[in-house]
């Protein structure tokens, strides 16, 4: 049996791998060359923690990214999206996604994990305020006991919780505004010398941020009020085939704006 | 020469990482020993090399002048890529996946909680003897904010009982995932020696030590023939032979102890 891509509206995390995808298919004659279905679920329904006939599942149950993506093969569950997005990129035998010089390949990781690790969860946190929150709020109680039931992840579990309770403070929100902010500034810093993409050439790195920023751009547009050469990066990025192909697969009239509990805060330093 | 020279504390955790890594690979490098618990990390001499003053750094010189390398697992993938010598990583796509899933749960999940741990109960009772002003003036100059927050919860043994309930659960659950983990495969992600076994090595071998009643050859079988496996390396004798505390020779002790 072939692989199956769970994703949920391309956006975030799910848009990282769906774009991936498609730019490798396009290296490779298409996604079915690489041996992968993809197939949407709804996310705020819980579907992801109902996937069936896994024999290994500790990525998808301990996974720390929250509602993303999972990319099941042999029975096992694969998640983590720039992890499953170097994965694609691999299997296609280099779909040209990752630097091959050591040096460049360090600083795209470097770039994924600051991207990962400080704006996927702000992101996420603002965004599910402006739209899934309502949706989760509404969930009907034993619905929703339904869904957290099956959350195996402890904190997964809490970070639904928060928002089906409201109960996600002022302080959050302002340190997670503070850290798009930080994003925007890094971005455009990055672009400063006038390159097309944040690399120098087109990666996963661009692939990542996109993801993760586009949706900001909508919701937080004053983030991004002195920061033209980003905003011109984001447009680019858009434009490219593959990623509007990923962006294409949304049942949603504006899949930037769809969003599901994403990545913790970070509790260490 | 390599060009390599790599600013690290003990072979432990983050700083053991690439230590091992460059000696997997029959790398030499110039060894700079930055001690933690004197904040040399935060003086500038060591700032000049990695402002953020986190450790471990590494440079690597040569026809395009000094590069400068930090994060522990990031430079570990250089290390491996750049080098010839035996590789760190294997072949197969979907085991790279695996490897580099591993990694990202002991950097950014359970890493973070035996972090909280050992400091409460390691580092801030050690740091905390010394004279309060200059505890005080060295904790003002830790560049990133968040690191001297967890610095002052540190020293003044501030970290919330909720906090280390948090901590002490993911520990016992990681330890549990990572048991199973290798009752499946020789190694952590895949059959081969790799990466992610550096990776988490440097923050396990203190288990049967530090967490006696969720680690040993009763509990965990699996985990002590793993350890005492890597632990009989070559390449993990040569680097903690590099350790200056007492901390390497007394797990030497446990480990010979394993059956």
């Amino acid at each position: 049996m072939g692989a199956v891509l769970y994703h949920g509206e391309p956006n975030g995390a799910s848009l990282t791998v769906l774009a991936a995808l498609a730019e490798a298919g396009a290296e490779t004659g298409g996604e079915a060359a690489l041996g992968i279905t993809c197939r949407p679920i709804d996310l705020l329904a819980g579907e992801r923690h109902r996937i069936p006939g896994l024999s290994e599942r500790v990525a998808l149950d301990m996974g720390i990214e929250g509602e993303g993506p999972v990319l099941v093969i042999d029975g096992e569950a694969m998640t983590e999206s720039v992890f499953l997005a170097q994965y694609i990129d691999e299997l296609a035998g280099g779909a040209g996604l990752q630097p091959a010089d050591s040096h460049a390949h360090w600083e795209m990781m470097m770039w994924c994990r600051q991207i990962t690790e400080r704006l996927s969860p702000a992101a996420a946190l603002l965004g599910n305020l402006a739209s899934s929150q309502a949706e989760i709020a509404a969930i009907g109680a034993a619905d929703f006991a339904g869904i957290t039931a099956s959350i195996p992840s402890d904190d997964l579990r809490q970070r639904w919780q928060a928002l089906h309770d409201g109960t996600i403070d002022a302080a959050q929100v302002a340190d997670s505004e503070a850290k798009v902010a930080q994003a925007v500034a890094r971005c455009e810093g990055q672009l400063a010398d006038g390159r097309d993409w944040l690399m120098g050439v087109y990666s996963i790195a661009d692939i990542v941020t996109f993801s993760w920023l586009a949706g900001m751009e909508l919701l937080r547009p004053e983030a991004f009020a002195a920061a033209p050469k980003t905003t011109a990066w984001l447009a680019r990025v858009q434009a490219r085939p593959a990623v509007a192909a990923a962006l294409a697969r949304a049942t949603v009239s504006e899949p930037l704006r769809a969003w599901a509990p994403g990545p913790e805060i970070n509790r260490w330093g | 020469m390599s060009g390599i020279a790599l600013y690290h504390w003990e072979p432990n955790a983050n700083s053991g990482k690439p230590m091992l890594a460059l000696m997997e690979k029959g790398v030499s490098f110039d060894s700079h020993y930055i001690d933690m618990l004197q904040f040399d990390q935060h003086k500038p001499g060591y700032l000049a090399i990695n402002p953020q003053g986190t450790i471990p750094a590494m440079t690597h010189s040569g026809a395009w002048g000094t590069r400068v390398l930090t994060e522990s697992t990031a430079i570990m993938e250089y290390v491996n890529e750049e080098f010839a010598g035996p590789a760190l990583m294997p072949a197969d796509p979907r085991d790279r996946w695996r490897i580099r899933w591993w990694m990202k749960f002991m950097d950014q999940w359970l890493g973070p909680s035996f972090s909280m741990i050992g400091w409460n109960v390691f580092v801030g009772p050690m740091v905390r003897q010394r004279d309060p002003a200059e505890l005080d003036a060295a904790i003002e100059r830790i560049p990133l904010p968040e690191r001297r927050v967890a610095w002052r919860k540190a020293i003044s043994g501030q970290f919330g009982e909720a906090e280390m309930a948090e901590s002490r659960r993911r520990v016992a659950l990681g330890i549990g995932l990572l048991e199973q983990e290798l009752g499946k495969r020789a190694y952590v992600g895949s059959d081969q020696y790799s990466l992610a076994d550096i990776n988490i090595f440097n923050s396990t071998y203190s288990l049967p030590l530090s967490q006696p009643d969720l680690a040993g050859k009763d509990r965990t079988p699996n985990i002590m023939r793993w350890l005492k496996r890597v632990y009989q390396r070559e390449a993990v004798q040569k680097t903690w032979a590099m350790g200056r505390t007492d901390l390497a020779h007394r797990y030497s002790l446990i480990m010979e102890g394993i059956d």
